[in-house]
């Protein structure tokens, strides 16, 4: 009885400190942190929304915003739209490759965040290999791809396709395929199975790639900084000055609230707005 | 696709996966309104056969003809045809009302249309009080039942069941066999059957299919196939059967037996030659029981067990010899007692004989 009890109070207890010490504690400073104000690369402890207040009223932050927003979720839904046919090839056509082709998607993970944006600066900037070639047959190299917006977008799609490919990779490994035959016997045209059957019964799956592309971008920090130029300013990256160059920790721990309270905003509506048992989602059991 | 009466063609159709040949050379012509049980032990090519004919599949070799139009390549979708799975393939994201509309959705059905469709296929197969639950909040039973329903529901141009009713209760099979058989009559489409269980077979079907190792054993009336099978296969296969061995006698008309003091005449449809061995056939109904005292001939044998099955009673004998055969007669009053010594006969015309070692050498 004891020992079931001590076991019992392991299993429970140490996740429990683990998340309290490692995410609640952190959190928290933040949000206190948010609350006060820097003078001079010093904390005052003086009760304020000032911070809020400056965030929601100075038009580069909106705009650092907003574009970090669009970035986010125009990089996520290309992201899924490419994966899609990617991770499908592969489970329907992959054969006894899968696996090989499963793990040529994990390779990029292997290097470093940095090195892998250094190299993709290398391929994209003004002497890279895109533009090199481009100049070296004498045409005008693309401005669009150097130190923009663009650039970034490239980068995050670089960054995070091997992430959404295994996410739905996952997902449809674990599919049984042979409803989509059911469905082709009721009727369903290629069409009517992906939309009917396909699709719904791989959106759980779908939804973590989303998330997982979707947050990153969201605060992303280092890829603005690399690629983005003088008009790629994102939100993460502005975060990132306020508490190194600028000094204004206040300010950018705000700024680190607004971005947790909206990818929980993001993650609270992709998961309520969806019904589990209706994409099959077997974790919830007989009930 | 020059036979015309045939609705349904399957032209020497082969499935191979690598080496091994799960379908093999089967050929069979199925016509409009014809029930046909495709009857086979497990692993023989029944499911194949169905997913070819459903578009699921291709066959390596072979065509398949709907209605004197080719349809090897046509997609499931565009054959018009209901099919029943074995394993179910419910969609799991979806109702059971969802799961019955489906293929009337499909078909672009009137909303009307639809709802009064599932309500009536919900009625027959009792699942009007389970239509907004999910698939995985059902038993077994009521699963099969739902992908039954789903089969049947959208009126196709021919119908694939695929052991539809495996898993349902001996009551409600016989329910589900009379109910099944009706609709059939009143779709009039073909309606393909496949089943490992011969009772089922013989009693819902007009023409029986007996597929063993990939390969058409027989095809034929059921009657036909039950009173006169053509192969050692389908003798031992449909129905119940005892098997004896035996040898041909060297004035080349009667048997008799190797374990056994048994002899009897070979029926004159039966050619061998002396000497041959033979395997020897009769179906559980068809034994003679005698009593010992009678002085006739036969197998001397014990009564070991008498079991009431209904209106039959099952005699468990054992020949003197050691082996258990069970003889069934209709039920008397003053059933034979048990530990009784008899003698076991059957009049030769009942019986079915095959060279030993026939069914290998088909092989
Ligand atoms: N994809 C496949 N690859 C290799 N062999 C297969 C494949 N599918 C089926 N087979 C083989 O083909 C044979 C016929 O299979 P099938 O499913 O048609 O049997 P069945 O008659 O329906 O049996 P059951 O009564 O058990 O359902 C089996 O031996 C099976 O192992
Ligand atoms: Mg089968």
């Amino acid at each position: 009885m004891q020992d079931a009890n001590l076991q019992r109070r392991l299993i429970l207890d140490i996740p429990t400190g683990f998340l309290l010490l490692f995410f609640v504690m952190p959190l928290a400073a933040l949000v206190t942190l948010s609350f006060w104000q820097t003078e001079n690369y010093k904390i005052v402890h003086e009760w304020t929304l000032m911070n809020y207040g400056t965030l929601a009223t100075e038009r580069a932050y909106i705009t650092f915003f907003l574009r970090s927003l669009v970035m986010a979720i125009g990089v996520s839904v290309t992201l899924v739209a490419l994966s899609w046919p990617i991770a499908y090839f592969i489970v329907r056509y992959g054969g006894r490759y899968r696996i090989i082709f499963s793990l040529l998607l994990v390779i990029p993970f292997l290097s470093g965040e940095v090195l892998r944006l250094i190299a993709l600066q290398g391929m994209l900037g003004p002497a890279g290999l895109v533009n090199g070639a481009l100049i070296r047959m004498g045409a005008a190299p693309l401005r669009m791809i150097m130190y923009s917006n663009a650039a970034s977008f490239i980068a995050f799609i670089y960054l995070y396709l091997p992430l959404v490919v295994t996410t739905i990779y996952l997902s449809l490994i674990n599919f049984d395929f042979r409803l989509a035959h059911a469905a082709s016997a009721c009727g369903a045209n290629r069409f009517r199975i992906f939309t009917e059957v396909v699709w719904p019964l791989n959106l759980s799956g779908t939804i973590v790639g989303f998330m997982l592309a979707f947050i990153p971008t969201l605060s992303a920090s280092l890829v603005p900084r690399f690629l983005g130029g003088p008009n790629g300013t994102l939100y993460g990256m502005s975060m990132a000055q306020q508490f190194g160059e600028s000094g204004t920790w206040a300010l950018g721990a705000a700024m680190g609230v607004v971005l947790f309270l909206f990818s929980a905003i993001a993650l609270a509506i992709l998961s309520y707005g969806v019904d589990l048992r209706r994409t099959g989602f077997t974790g919830l059991g007989r009930q | 696709m020059s036979n015309t009466s045939s609705y349904i063609r399957i032209d020497k159709v082969s499935r191979r996966y690598g080496a091994f040949k799960a379908l093999d050379d089967v050929s069979l012509d199925i016509s409009k309104e014809e029930f046909i049980a495709i009857l086979g032990p497990s692993g023989s090519g029944k499911s194949t056969l169905l997913r070819l004919i459903a578009g699921l599949d291709r066959p390596t070799e072979g065509r398949i003809h709907f209605e004197g139009k080719d349809v090897t390549e046509l997609a499931p979708h565009k054959r018009g045809i209901g099919m029943v799975f074995q394993e179910f393939l419910l969609f799991p994201h979806r109702t059971v009302r969802e799961n019955l509309a489906f293929p009337l959705r499909m078909r672009n059905e009137a909303k009307a249309e639809i709802e009064e469709r599932v309500e009536w296929v919900a009625g027959i197969l009792s699942l009007s009080t389970m239509l907004d639950r999910y698939p995985s909040q059902l038993s077994g039973g009521q699963q099969q039942r739902v992908a039954l329903g789903r089969g049947l529901v959208a009126r196709p141009t021919l119908l694939l069941l695929d052991e539809p009713l495996a898993n349902l209760d001996r009551e409600l099979r016989q329910e589900m066999e009379i109910e099944i058989r009706r609709y059939q009559k009143q779709l009039g489409i073909p309606f393909i059957y496949v089943t490992h269980n011969q009772e089922e077979a013989l009693s819902m079907s007009d023409r029986i299919a007996v597929i063993n190792n990939g390969r058409l054993e027989a095809l034929g009336e059921r009657q036909a196939i039950y009173d006169h099978p053509q192969t050692p296969f389908v003798a031992r296969f449909v129905g119940k059967s005892s098997k004896f061995q035996g040898v041909v006698q060297p004035d080349g008309a009667t048997v008799r037996l190797a374990r056994h003091d048994y002899e009897f005449a070979l029926p004159p449809d039966k050619k061998f030659n002396p000497g041959d061995a033979v395997e020897i056939f009769v179906k559980n109904e068809r034994f003679d029981i005698s009593s010992k005292q009678d002085g006739g001939v036969g197998i001397p044998s014990t009564v070991v067990d008498v079991v009431l099955r209904g209106p039959f009673l099952e005699y468990v004998l054992e020949t003197d010899r050691g082996d258990t055969v069970i003889a069934v007669k209709p039920k008397r009053n003053d059933p034979i007692p048990i530990r009784e010594r008899v003698l076991l006969s059957w009049n030769p015309a009942d019986c079915h004989i095959f060279k030993d070692g026939a069914d290998d050498a088909r092989r």
